[in-house]
C-alpha cells in the first residue's frame, strides 16, 4: 500500500512538470476574436505531451477491450458501444488527428526524409492497431476506428454489391495506399488527410467540397456498409494483410459448424467465405490451366502497371508544389491575362534563381518516375493477385470469416445457434 | 428490384465521391490571383466609427520632407524634427522658426526650460530655442537607435531600440542606470522590441512609462528600474494591441489617460490611467495604409497631435462636441 502511495505521489509530481509549460509568460500571440478567418490547415496543432500519452493509452485500452469483447465475450453489443466511445473520443474530442490511417504518411515521410522526426505518439497510432491485428484480427476496425464507427451508425439498409463490382472497387484502397505513399515519400502532399471525409465533420469546419464528399460517402453508406473502409481506406490494406496472419481471429461459431447457413447473409461486408466442399470442383486440368494463366498474367500486369505508372509520372507529379511552380514559370503566356498566381508571387519574393526552381522540379520528377514505376508495379501485382483469387477456388468446409476482409464486428456471432460444447436457441 | 435501385444509387454516390477526389487531385487549379494564405486585414481595419470620439481640426504641413519626431512645449509651441532640421510652430499652427541639424533626428523632446533634446540615431544632441547646439553626448552604446527621450528635473531617460534598453542619465550626461535589462533573478522579462518603435514618457508623478511593444504592454518603472506595474492586452480587437509590436507611440493626457498609436492597423486610441480602453481618436480609415511612426504629443488644452510621416503632416484632433 505504501509503495502504491509513493508511486502515486511520484506520478503526480512528474505530471506537474508538464504544467511548467503553461507557467511561462509567453510572447503573446494575436488572437482572432475580431472575425478574422484563418486559412484552413490540414494538421491541427500538436497535442501536449501528457495528452499524447493519454491518447496512446486510450488507444491501447480500447484495442484490448474490443479484442476481448470479440474473442472472449463474443459480444456485438459491447463492440458497438466501444465504437460509439471511439467515435466520441478519437473522432469528436481528438478531432480525428492523428489517426492511424493518416499515420501511414508520417511513417513514410520519416523513412524517406531524414529531416523529419516522427512523433512517438504518431508511430504508436500506426503500429498498435497493426500489432493487435497480427494477434487478434481487425479489432481496430471493429470498434476503435472513428471512421468505421461513423459509417456503422448510418448503415441502416446494407446491400451486397455484385462480387465482380466488389472486386473492382476493392482495388481502390491499394491505389489510394500507393498514391499516399508516393506523395508522402516525395514530400508532395498528405493526400489521406487532404481527402479525409470525416475530419471536417469531427471539427465542424468542412469545406463545401469535402462536405459533399462526406455526404456522398455517408449516403452511400446507408446501403453499402462501410464504403470508405472497404473501397478507400489505405490503412485497411495493411490491416488486411496483417489479419491474414492473425494468431487468433474471430470465428463465427464457437464450436463446430453445423452448416445451418444462418450466418450466410449476416455479414453486411460480404466477408464470410462460403464452404467449398468439393476438393476439385473444376477438374485438375482446368485448375492447372488456370494456374499457368495466372503465373503468366501476374508478371505481365506488373510490367504493364509499372510502364503505365512511369508514363504517368508527370501527371502524378503535378500535385507537387515545386513541379507546379516550375510549370507555371515555364508557361508565363498561359497566365498573361490572369492575376499572378500566389505561388509565383511567393517565388518572386524569395529571390531564388529560376534555374534552382527548375533543378528542384527536375529532381522531383525523377523521383516520380521511379515512384511511378513502383506504384504501377504494385497496382499491377494487386490486380493480378485479385484476378488469381477469383480464378482459383479454395477448399473449405465451414462458414468462416475471410480473415483479410473481416472487420471483426461480431455481427455474425449473434446468428450462430451453436454454443461452446453444445447448441443454443436463436432468438427469433 | 427496390433493393437493386438502392444499391445502384449508393454506387453512383460512391463513384461521385471518388471522381471528386480524382478531379480535385489532378485536374483542379487554384483560382489565379487568389492567395488562400493571404492575411486579410480588411475586417480588422474596419473600426466602429461610433467609438471615434475625436475629430480632426487642423493639419500642419512642415517644410521638412521627412519627419520623425514631434513635441509640444509648455507654451504649446509645436516642434517637428526630421532629416536635417527642426521646425517650430505656434499653437495656431503658424511657422515661427526653424534650424538645421547635421543629420536625422528620430525623436525630439522639449523640457520645461525650452531646451530641445534630439535623438540623433545613436546619440543625444541638445539645442536651445535659437537653434544653437549647446551639448552633444557621446554614443549611448554600439548599435544604439534612440527612439524616445523623456526629461525630468533630475533625469534624462533615453529609449534605445537597438539594444532594447532604457538609459537613465543625469543632466550632465552621466549614465546612472540601465532600466529593463533582462534579469530572470529579479523577474524582469526584458523589452521585446522587434522594430525600431520604442517609446517612453514620464507621468506627472515622475514615474517612467515604457512601451514593451513585443508584449503589447505599457510598463511602469521606478527611477531605480523596478517594475511597478503594467497594462495592455494582446488582441486583434479594438481594445488591445496586435501584430508583432504595438503600440508604437504614446503620450499622456492631463488626467493621466494614455493616448496610443499603432502601426499595421493604423489607429490612435485613448486608454484610462488604469489602461482601460475608452475610445478612438483616429480610425484606420484616417491614415494611408502602411503608415508607420505616428508620433504623438498632447498640448496644455489636451489637443492630440499626431505626426503622420506618410502624408508629411502634423494632424490635430480635438474631442467631438
Amino acid at each position: 500500500m505504501k509503495k502504491i502511495r509513493v508511486i502515486f505521489i511520484f506520478v503526480v509530481l512528474l505530471s506537474l512538470q508538464f504544467m511548467n509549460a503553461y507557467g511561462v509568460q509567453r510572447f503573446p500571440k494575436p488572437d482572432f476574436e475580431s472575425g478574422y478567418l484563418q486559412p484552413e490547415t490540414l494538421q491541427p496543432s500538436a497535442r501536449a505531451g501528457l495528452l499524447a500519452i493519454m491518447d496512446v493509452s486510450v488507444l491501447a485500452l480500447a484495442l484490448a477491450l474490443v479484442s476481448w469483447l470479440v474473442l472472449k465475450k463474443r459480444s456485438r453489443t459491447g463492440v458497438f458501444w466501444t465504437s460509439v466511445f471511439s467515435l466520441a473520443y478519437f473522432g469528436f474530442y481528438r478531432q480525428g488527428c492523428v489517426c492511424s490511417i493518416g499515420a501511414i504518411q508520417n511513417v513514410t515521410l520519416a523513412l524517406f526524409d531524414k529531416s523529419y522526426v516522427i512523433p512517438l505518439a504518431v508511430l504508436a497510432f500506426f503500429i498498435l492497431p497493426l500489432v493487435f491485428t497480427l494477434f487478434f484480427g481487425r479489432t481496430f476496425c471493429a470498434g476503435v476506428c472513428p471512421f468505421g464507427a461513423m459509417q456503422d451508425l448510418v448503415s441502416f439498409r446494407p446491400q451486397k454489391p455484385d462480387p465482380r463490382l466488389n472486386a473492382v472497387l476493392g482495388m481502390m484502397p491499394y491505389i489510394y495506399l500507393g498514391l499516399a505513399v508516393l506523395y508522402a515519400a516525395t514530400g508532395s502532399d498528405f493526400i489521406i488527410c487532404r481527402y479525409d471525409p470525416f475530419v471536417g465533420i469531427f471539427r465542424f469546419n468542412a469545406s463545401f467540397g469535402m462536405l459533399i464528399f462526406s455526404g456522398t460517402l455517408l449516403v452511400s453508406g446507408i446501403f453499402i456498409a462501410r464504403p470508405y473502409c472497404r473501397y478507400l481506406c489505405p490503412y485497411g490494406v495493411l490491416l488486411n494483410w496483417a489479419s491474414r496472419f492473425s494468431w487468433r481471429h474471430l470465428t463465427i461459431t464457437p464450436d463446430k459448424c453445423i452448416q445451418c447457413r444462418l450466418c450466410e447473409e449476416s455479414c453486411p461486408y460480404d466477408a464470410i467465405d462460403i464452404p467449398v466442399v468439393d476438393l476439385n470442383p473444376e477438374g485438375r486440368s482446368v485448375t492447372a490451366r488456370k494456374l499457368i494463366l495466372v503465373s503468366l498474367l501476374v508478371p505481365f500486369f506488373i510490367v504493364l502497371g509499372g510502364w503505365t505508372g512511369s508514363r504517368l509520372h508527370e501527371t502524378l507529379a503535378g500535385v507537387n508544389g515545386k513541379v507546379r511552380l516550375a510549370k507555371i514559370l515555364l508557361e508565363p503566356e498561359r497566365y498573361r491575362d490572369q492575376p499572378e498566381p500566389f505561388e509565383v508571387t511567393a517565388y518572386k519574393s524569395s529571390g531564388k534563381p529560376l534555374t534552382v526552381v527548375y533543378d528542384e522540379a527536375a529532381g522531383v520528377l525523377r523521383r516520380f518516375y521511379t515512384g511511378g514505376w513502383l506504384l504501377g508495379c504494385f497496382i499491377g501485382l494487386v490486380f493480378g493477385m485479385i484476378l488469381a483469387g477469383r480464378l482459383l477456388t479454395r477448399y473449405s468446409t465451414d462458414y468462416t470469416p475471410n480473415k483479410g476482409a473481416c472487420f471483426s464486428c461480431a455481427r455474425c456471432v449473434d446468428y450462430c445457434p451453436v454454443e461452446k460444447n453444445g447448441t443454443k436457441e436463436v432468438k427469433p | 428490384m427496390k433493393q437493386k435501385r438502392y444499391l445502384v444509387t449508393a454506387l453512383v454516390f460512391l463513384s461521385a465521391g471518388i471522381l471528386f477526389m480524382l478531379w480535385d487531385m489532378f485536374f483542379s487549379h487554384p483560382e489565379p490571383g487568389v492567395n488562400p494564405y493571404a492575411y486579410d486585414m480588411k475586417a480588422i481595419r474596419s473600426a466602429d466609427t461610433l467609438l471615434a470620439k475625436y475629430r480632426e481640426v487642423q493639419q500642419i504641413k512642415p517644410v521638412l520632407t521627412s519627419i520623425h519626431g514631434l513635441a509640444v512645449d509648455r507654451s504649446d509651441r509645436i516642434y517637428i524634427a526630421g532629416d536635417g532640421g527642426v521646425e517650430l510652430y505656434n499653437r495656431e499652427g503658424k511657422r515661427e522658426s526653424a534650424f538645421r541639424i547635421g543629420g536625422s533626428a528620430r525623436c525630439i523632446h522639449v523640457d520645461k526650460d525650452g531646451l530641445i533634446y534630439l535623438g540623433m540615431e545613436d546619440h543625444l544632441e541638445i539645442y536651445n530655442h535659437q537653434g544653437i547646439r549647446v551639448n552633444q553626448w557621446k554614443s549611448c552604446a554600439p548599435e544604439a537607435i534612440i527612439t524616445s527621450i523623456a526629461v525630468t528635473t533630475d533625469d534624462i531617460y533615453i529609449a534605445d531600440a537597438g539594444n532594447k534598453i532604457v538609459y537613465r542619465y543625469d543632466h550632465s550626461g552621466k549614465l546612472i542606470r540601465k532600466i529593463g535589462e533582462k534579469d530572470p533573478r529579479d523577474s524582469v522579462p526584458g523589452f521585446v522590441v522587434p522594430s525600431p518603435w520604442f517609446d517612453l514618457a514620464t507621468d506627472p508623478g515622475g514615474a517612467l512609462w515604457v512601451v514593451n511593444p513585443g508584449r503589447h504592454l505599457l510598463e511602469k518603472f521606478s527611477r531605480e528600474g523596478a517594475i511597478l506595474g503594467s497594462w495592455g492586452k494582446a488582441t486583434m480587437a479594438v481594445d488591445g494591441f496586435c501584430g508583432c509590436c504595438n503600440p508604437s507611440h504614446f503620450a499622456l493626457l492631463s488626467d493621466g489617460s494614455f493616448v496610443t498609436s499603432e502601426k499595421a492597423i493604423e489607429r490612435v486610441k485613448i486608454y484610462s490611467p488604469k489602461g482601460e480602453f475608452r475610445f478612438l481618436v483616429a480610425t484606420p480609415e484616417s491614415f494611408t495604409e502602411g503608415t508607420r511612426g505616428l508620433d504623438l504629443a498632447v498640448d496644455s488644452r489636451d489637443r492630440i497631435l499626431v505626426l503622420d510621416p506618410e502624408r508629411n503632416q502634423v494632424r490635430i484632433f480635438v474631442p467631438k462636441q
